[in-house]
């Protein structure tokens, strides 16, 4: 059975789905397994199962790993997903990869098939979990969403106890409303622009990469003067050390 | 404010029948608008493109304002919920996992604003989880093998659909029933539709030459079944030639099933 520490390693966007030629992300937490052929099973229920975004999945992991996915929307069809037991499987992969898409309904989704309390267990076996958006703001307490009206804080899983907001170079008015709602008690957290991602250990930040030489992070937090944005120090995935497999302390 | 309308299909309508919209004219004639806005919750099925697709074809070229709904597409969300939903003449739900669906609707809260846009007399229609739905309770392949599974309680009793077109669900709804897992109801063949005034069943219609649907209830540990008196949709004015269509594309999409290609490749 996989014993080893906690791991998530939340994008704010990237890996196969958006960049097509560099996955660096990916490639970093393929790493994170320590396995030469890693299993690594995604979960696509954000997108609503989007068959181009699990051919995608397939076309960039499948050379290198154990690659399978789950599909909840086509339980009764049998069309290549996982069928007969759910937590057997997940429980037994290495990387579990979760896509983008809309949290709310994707959580949803997953406490429907009690998937919850098997990805709680996966992450607490050190099953490496990692995913861009909807698969970065899942694994905290707070995330802030514009889905269907203003913006407001939904609630994810809460492994991590922070807030999160992605995608955070992409529209302007993220960063503003992401403060707003940190100075009114959302608790302190995450901003993560696409290509970045947080590599947690446990619970604890251990390690921001990158795979644009220009992505940024911050930490967000309220203080007495209102809200303070720190930047986070990010290492880019892209430099010739990394590309050598040199590892460089955080 | 009118009456609450509901209107079940047991399969059929633009998803299943794309040259046969009899049940979809139906379904816009129960609208007291003559040019009613319909919103499509395709939820039950991940908001699949071949279903929001189908929806536009059916629909734009008719006397409506057609809309889809997706709770997964990020696109154009900006509206809130409730001033997308409570502004509709029909509301219209599409089949697929009924366990997704209320799971995802509950999430979003949207199961209240459903109910709430029933009392308020909007017209709530569906196939498939889009017809159980609206039952306490129903009978859904979400995981796999059929199962008896709660809905939201507007209607009393429990539907079970695709009696013709999925055989393995009947038999388990009916020991279901006659169990006291499901309370007693209806089974409705591909084509039927079962039109609900507030919540007494007033009209079973079909878009199907020899459909049928049936009541049945548990008595004494017994079940006792009665077939319902159906009527065929656009009688004498439908052309006999689509059923032929529709025979070859059901034959081509059980082939598909059975050699494990998805339905949107189709």
């Amino acid at each position: 059975m996989h014993v080893g520490i906690p791991q998530i390693v939340a994008y704010g966007g990237g890996g196969f789905s958006l960049e097509r030629e560099s996955s660096l992300l990916d490639d970093y937490v393929l790493s994170l397994t320590g396995c030469d052929r890693p299993r690594v099973c995604f979960l696509p229920t954000a997108s609503g199962d989007a068959d181009h975004y699990i051919v995608r999945f397939y076309r960039r992991f499948a050379p290198s790993c154990e690659a399978s996915h789950v599909s909840l929307f086509r339980r009764d069809q049998g069309t290549g997903g996982v069928e007969d037991h759910l937590e057997r499987h997940l429980l037994a992969q290495d990387l579990l990869y979760v896509g983008g898409g809309n949290m709310v309904s994707m959580i949803g989704a997953w406490r429907a098939h009690g998937l919850d309390e098997v990805l709680r267990k996966a992450w607490r076996r050190g099953i490496v979990l990692c995913g861009p958006s909807a698969g970065s703001l899942c694994w905290f307490e707070d995330a802030l969403s514009a889905f269907h009206g203003a913006p407001r804080i939904v609630r994810g899983l809460g492994f991590l106890p922070y807030s999160n907001c992605v995608h955070y170079d992409a529209e302007p008015a993220r960063r503003v409303e992401y403060h707003r709602f940190v100075a009114d008690g959302m608790l302190p957290g995450f901003a993560v622009e696409d290509g970045v991602a947080l590599h947690f250990r446990d619970t604890a930040l251990t390690r921001v990469v990158t795979s644009r030489p220009d992505g940024c992070a911050y930490r967000v937090e309220s203080s007495a003067g209102g809200v303070e944005e720190t930047r986070l120090e990010v290492s880019y995935l892209g430099a010739p050390s990394h590309r050598l497999g040199v590892s460089v302390a955080a | 404010m009118s009456e609450p309308v509901i209107f079940t299909m047991g399969g059929g309508g633009f998803t299943m029948e794309p040259s046969n919209p009899l049940l979809d004219d139906y379904v816009l004639s129960l609208a007291s608008s003559p040019r009613p806005r319909i919103l499509f919750l395709p939820t039950a099925s991940g908001d699949t493109q071949p279903q929001m697709r189908a929806f536009q074809e059916r629909f734009d070229c008719r006397a409506c304002i057609p809309e889809p709904l997706s709770l997964f597409r990020l696109r154009d969300s900006r509206r809130p919920l409730h001033e997308t939903l409570l502004a509709q003449d029909i509301i219209y739900v599409g089949g697929g996992s009924m366990r997704n669906m209320l799971a995802i609707w509950r999430a979003h809260d949207l199961d209240a604003l459903l109910i709430e846009a029933w009392r308020r007399g909007i017209v709530l229609a569906g196939l498939s989880a889009g017809a159980m739905c609206w039952f306490q309770g129903g009978l859904t392949r979400s995981s796999g093998p059929p199962e008896p599974i709660a809905g939201l309680g507007l209607l009393d009793g429990s539907l079970t659909v695709h009696a013709d077109g999925e055989p393995e669900r009947l038999p388990v709804w009916l020991r279901c029933v006659r169990e006291g897992s499901l309370p007693g109801g209806w089974a409705l063949d591909d084509g039927v539709g079962l039109l609900f005034r507030g919540t007494r069943l007033v009209r079973a219609v079909s878009s199907r030459p020899g459909a049928g649907a049936e009541r049945v209830d548990a008595i004494a540990g017994e079940l006792v079944r009665q077939r319902l008196a159906v009527e065929l949709l656009g009688a004498g004015e439908q052309p006999g030639a689509s059923a032929e269509e529709e025979a070859i594309r059901e034959l081509r999409q059980v082939r598909a099933l059975r050699s494990g290609i998805p339905l949107d490749d189709l």
